[in-house]
């Protein structure tokens, strides 16, 4: 009177699609940070640090630790603009 | 006005435009994030009278700071400069295993304290430069010296 292997099926097939998702979404995330580990709990200067990081090395994640900056960093600082009020 | 609509400022513009020629010109940091955030105590420790004389002009120039503290800015920024120029010169290896361990970790230092150590003896044997907390508790081992780390991922000693 045991179990009948039937009924363990969907169980398989549940651990086999929760599996997917985790990898699958380890996986995108790496790639969406040049494998690296992704950033988390981000406040405004890191993502301003980032944004930074993108205009020396082109890429987000990207680091560099030359002491000299690339030609024409100093004039790609981007300055934020809001539409006029009044 | 009874509201404000929300208003998103999510353009940017880029103004190519150099800086006038009577201002004097000073090479930018080219060191991201991760290094600079390594080498952050070094230049602290290094530069400390520069930054802290920036900060005074500063916060004595009533909100004209940016245009009357430009000789000041440039000797902050050349003093980093040369720090991080030192250390890539000597404890190139020690520096970036450090700096693509936090990259790897999220910026924080309690996750790389091997390779910190490793990169704090090297420059504390070759420029002289020593890592220190400002405002610690005198009678407690500081933090970054201590082998257990509270947060760390690793909950053993880490080096």
């Amino acid at each position: 009177m045991g179990v009948p292997f039937e009924a363990l099926l969907p169980y398989g097939i549940i651990m086999t699609m929760f599996g997917v998702t985790g990898y699958g979404l380890h996986y995108v995330k790496r790639f969406a940070n040049d494998g690296k580990k992704a950033r988390w709990n981000q406040d405004l200067w890191d993502r301003q640090m980032m944004e930074r990081d993108q205009r020396i090395t082109g890429s987000f994640r990207g680091q560099s630790s030359n002491h000299k900056a690339p030609t024409g960093f100093e004039v790609s600082n981007p300055w934020k603009i809001e539409n006029r009020i009044y | 006005m009874a509201q404000r609509d929300a208003r998103f400022n999510q353009t940017v513009l880029v103004d190519t435009t150099p800086m006038p020629d009577h201002i004097p010109k000073v090479e930018e940091i080219g060191a991201t994030s991760a290094p600079l955030m390594s080498a952050a105590y070094f230049i602290g420790d290094r530069c400390k009278v520069f930054n802290d004389d920036f900060m005074k002009c500063k916060a004595e120039a009533n909100g004209r700071g940016e245009i009357d503290c430009l000789k000041e800015g440039r000797k902050v920024t050349r003093c980093a400069a040369s720090v991080i120029k030192d250390i890539n010169t000597h404890c190139f290896d020690q520096f970036k295993a450090h700096w693509e361990c936090l990259e790897n970790n999220n910026h924080q230092l309690w996750e790389c304290r091997r390779p910190e150590v490793q990169l704090n003896n090297c420059v504390f044997d070759k420029l002289g430069l020593k890592k220190t907390l400002p405002g610690a508790p005198e009678n407690q081992v500081p933090v970054h010296l201590r082998p257990k780390q509270k947060y760390a991922q690793y909950p053993g000693p880490q080096w």
